[in-house]
């Protein structure tokens, strides 16, 4: 097929008269919508003509922050298109399915032109940049064009909400859509017309809610999922328009990877379930962030393990450092589906007490231009100061920047001269340009010279977002942290700030280096991760922390995993010393919960017609085949200094024995996180539950809650509640 | 088109004339369709495209200053609202595979193959790629006026259909020594 047959092929295939339905439904939304626009525009003054005086103008410039050369926008962003190669990959399903086999052209980079990299790495996702285009600031008289074009896509925008919509007419910041593009080649401006006017489409978000409300009045059984649609693109909408804060001023960059949340499995087809441990709470944080600003998270953003996990169970500690942490296995029923069980698997790391090793920290701060917010390097700093308290004087502190001034900015100092690394920390400034290479070298090299044998030696990169620490690929950088990881030197990723955050960069920089990743967005939470959790954050007790459940398909038909997608392992992966996996903190608690489906009860999946498709016919219950067990939970980990895993294992008894009462109140409040998680990812498994159910478990469960953790958590769920309802 | 009738018809309009608004509708709703169905090549789905693209009409017209041909503008709306579609169908595309697929049988659904085909291919080429081969070679547009559409410069135009022309005669090749 050559560019004359494509060129006839679009012009010869003749589009299909559309429906008179569908016409007659168009006409009807649009004049409606026509009607909402008119009323609204009666009712206020006459909106002010775009020109060249115009206010918005000047603010949008404004918000604009000086562009950060370096601050690693050349990266493309893989993680986003996931969603969109999804599509694709359907979209090529369809098309293979028709014999035509269309080699990858974008990878083909040979001779690609100017555009290479647009081309070469970025999958058609012009959807978000003309989206964006959107947003783009009203009319100027004046051609946009003295605006650099590759600035365009990567800056914030100011959206007007259009006075004639009937909505507020003050300005909001938008920002686009998450999955916005990086760095297009050439991205469009604000498109001008001959004599420099713009084509300008606003007031998005009261189209669409119209649009919902006339597909509503229209509502047929079969619309129902248009009507779904349009929420979501409501949702969308009022997601990139809604306002924020002052310190807020960014885009909705943040990046998660993309995951699909673990399904029902049937016991007969897959026996194990294994994941690694994990105790980062980065999504968490970022979730309760974004309910405060009255937004419900990306799908993606929410971790239903890292949700679990935020909170301390009292699951009973281990007695001693060489048997790190003893398994709590506690069964109980499921509120999300009648007849099901939960299965919670808890364990806790050995808290150490006085006998702390040394400590050997070397701070690598992010101080480019965009860190210079309240929420970012100024609470870096007094997260910092706060960990301070909690070191031994012996301990030691180097600090390292990166982007703007580079180097060193504390030799390692120890605590005891704390006034100095105070001095210190208190004198960084965010901003300049970058000229920070080496950064995340410099700072392995002062942890190397200062190591402490049978010590702590830990990186703590605090950043927004903004990883070019000097090693430009992210392999690259991952291989790094990995060799020195294997030379004793941890890192830890603390992320601040929003609209730029590397989510899952940070996850995969933190799980290479040994080390959590956390999501700091208040002194708060600083406290919990530098404070109280200090011992947890810093020194590992355990290391390549895997778990292996293997169900008893005698007594258990499904099974499903809450949680724990990205950190799922291969089954043969377990007794692989070589396979990395989580690390666990002094004082640490990891949970995980598996919903269950005992035998018998009705599951998702119906039982096999065909005699051969039932694998395990076996219906006897007697102890011999472990009728009385669920199944079996093992953990293998290593201790910090060791090569070798040890094994630890417990079974799930279909009657349990008693449990102290706070470690079934602790059962009912993760259960509580766990429904809150899952709902917030679509709730696609929970049934009936309802915010309401949650907030009233998670209450009842509240317990002591000495730092209010919990009673912040009921609160988060109030706020879901109303941001859905937005 | 854009006769002197219908730049009448579009001043009533934003000035708020509903009659005349629903006028114009109707003159140009199979446009706005056509263009929604060559653009993602599925009548069920160009449908919802074509009643987002009218609803933000609504509200965008007065946008309209009559540089452009009404055409133009109406085609970069109809863009801005597939590609908004689109993300909201990214999303929960395995809900929806099923629903994409034509319906078997007739002339109209092996046309929504291929086309389906061709715009699988155009969009592998890189960004823009469909919305130009669209804009330049179904609809006849000039390199110019494909580039005011889609925010982008001349010259962009002309390098994207040099690219989707070298591609394809590469394409052609291969396929010759295959065979």
């Amino acid at each position: 097929m050559n560019e004359h047959d494509i060129a006839a092929a679009l012009k010869r295939i003749e589009a299909p008269a559309p429906g008179t339905e569908a016409r007659r439904r168009a006409r009807a939304a649009a004049l409606e919508e026509f009607a909402r626009a008119q009323a609204a525009k009666a009712n206020t003054l006459a909106p002010a003509p775009p020109s060249s005086n115009n206010p918005l103008q000047a603010l949008w410039r404004r918000l604009r922050p000086s562009r950060d050369n370096n601050s690693g926008s050349t990266s493309m962003n893989w993680f986003n298109n996931r969603g969109w190669l999804a599509g694709a990959a359907s979209v090529c399903v369809l098309a293979l399915g028709l014999t035509i086999v269309w080699p990858n052209l974008t990878r083909d980079m040979e001779d690609v032109g100017h555009e290479r990299t647009a081309a070469a790495y970025s999958p058609p996702v012009e959807v978000d940049l003309q989206a964006s285009q959107d947003m783009m600031p009203p009319a100027f008289e004046a051609p946009s064009i003295e605006e650099p074009m590759s600035s365009m896509a990567a800056e914030p925008v100011v959206a007007q909400e259009q006075a004639d919509t009937g909505n507020a007419a003050s300005t909001t910041m938008a920002t686009p859509p998450p999955q916005a593009p990086h760095m297009p080649a050439a991205p469009p401006p604000p498109m001008p017309l001959e004599d420099g006017s713009q084509i300008i489409v606003t007031g998005g978000r009261a189209a669409m809610k119209s649009a919902l409300e006339v597909k509503r009045s229209t509502a047929e059984a079969s619309m129902y999922a248009q009507v779904e649609q349009l929420e979501r693109v409501q949702r969308i909408a009022a997601d990139s328009l809604a306002s924020a804060p002052d310190h807020e001023k960014e885009e909705g960059r943040d990046r998660f990877e993309a995951f699909e949340i673990n399904p029902v499995r049937r016991v007969a087809d897959a026996p194990l379930s294994t994941f690694s441990a994990d105790v980062d709470t980065a999504s968490y944080s970022f979730v309760r962030s974004q309910l405060n600003f009255g937004r419900l998270p990306q799908k993606d953003a929410v971790r239903s393990e890292e949700m679990i996990n935020y909170f301390d169970y009292a699951w009973p500690a281990a007695r001693s450092r060489n048997a790190p942490f003893k398994p709590t296995v506690v069964v109980s029923d499921s509120p999300w589906n009648k007849g099901r069980k939960l299965v919670h698997v808890g364990i806790k790391g050995y808290e150490l007490s006085d006998d702390a090793p040394d400590a050997n920290l070397v701070l690598l701060l992010d101080v480019s231009g965009s860190m210079n917010e309240p929420n970012k390097l100024p609470l870096a700093v007094r997260s910092m100061e706060m960990l301070l308290d909690s070191l031994k004087p012996s301990d030691t502190v180097g600090i390292v920047v990166y982007a703007g001034a580079a180097g060193t900015v504390l030799e390692p100092t120890p605590v005891r001269e704390k006034s100095r690394i105070v001095t210190a920390l208190r004198t960084l400034r965010a901003g300049g340009s970058t000229a920070g290479a080496q950064g995340i070298e410099r700072a392995y090299e002062l942890a190397e010279r200062h190591f402490r044998k049978g010590g702590v030696n830990r990186i703590l990169l605090a950043t927004d977002g903004d990883f070019n620490v000097g090693i430009d690929s992210t392999d690259e950088l991952k291989g790094f942290i990995e060799r020195k990881r294997g030379k004793g030197i941890y890192l830890s990723v603390l992320g601040f700030g929003q609209g730029n955050f590397r989510d899952e960069l940070a996850q995969a920089l933190a799980q290479n280096g040994n080390g959590v990743a956390a999501y700091i967005d208040t002194e708060n939470e600083a406290r919990k991760v530098l404070v109280e959790e200090a011992s947890s954050s810093l020194f590992t007790i355990a290391k390549d922390v895997k778990f292996q459940v293997e169900f008893n398909a005698a007594t258990v038909s499904e099974y499903r995993l809450v949680g724990y997608e990205t950190r799922a392992l291969r089954d043969e992966d377990f007794n692989n010393d070589a396979i990395d996996a989580g690390d666990v903190g002094a004082g640490h608690t990891v949970t995980a919960i598996y919903e269950i489906t005992p035998a018998g009860v009705a599951g998702s999946v119906d039982e096999p017609r065909y005699e051969r498709n039932r694998r395990s016919p076996v219906r006897d219950r007697s102890a011999e085949n472990g009728g009385n067990e669920y199944g079996f939970v093992k953990i293998r980990y290593k201790l910090p200094d060791e090569e070798k895993s040890r094994l630890i294992s417990e079974p799930i008894r279909v009657r349990g024995s008693d449990v102290a009462p706070a470690v079934a109140r602790d059962v009912s409040f993760s259960t509580a996180v766990a429904g809150f998680a899952q709902l917030l990812r679509g709730g696609a498994y929970t049934g009936a539950l309802t915010y309401d159910d949650v907030m009233n478990q998670a209450q009842a469960a509240r317990g002591e809650d000495r730092f209010g953790y919990r009673a912040e958590f009921v609160e988060l769920v109030r706020k879901a509640k109303t941001a859905r309802e937005m | 088109m854009d006769g002197m009738d219908d730049l009448s018809l579009i001043r009533r309009a934003q000035a708020g004339d509903s009659t005349s608004f629903a006028e114009l509708l109707d003159l140009y709703y199979e446009t706005i369709h056509r263009f929604a169905w060559k653009w993602c090549g599925h009548a069920a789905n160009a449908d919802d495209i074509a009643q987002l693209a009218c609803i933000k009409l609504a509200t965008s017209l007065p946008q309209y200053r009559f540089q452009a041909a009404f055409t133009s503008w109406l085609y970069r709306l109809v863009i801005s609202c597939a590609q908004d579609w689109q993300r909201t169908q990214v999303r929960h595309v395995h809900d929806e595979l099923a629903d994409t697929e034509p319906a078997p049988g007739g002339e109209a659904a092996e046309n929504s193959i291929y086309l389906l085909q061709l715009l699988a291919q155009l969009e592998r080429l890189g960004e823009g790629m469909k919305e130009t081969a669209l804009l330049v070679h179904a609809e006849g547009l000039s390199h110019a006026e494909a580039g005011v559409i889609l925010g982008v410069s001349e010259s962009t135009i002309s390098w994207r259909v040099h690219t989707i022309r070298k591609h394809l005669n590469r394409q052609e090749a291969m396929a010759g020594s295959a065979s």
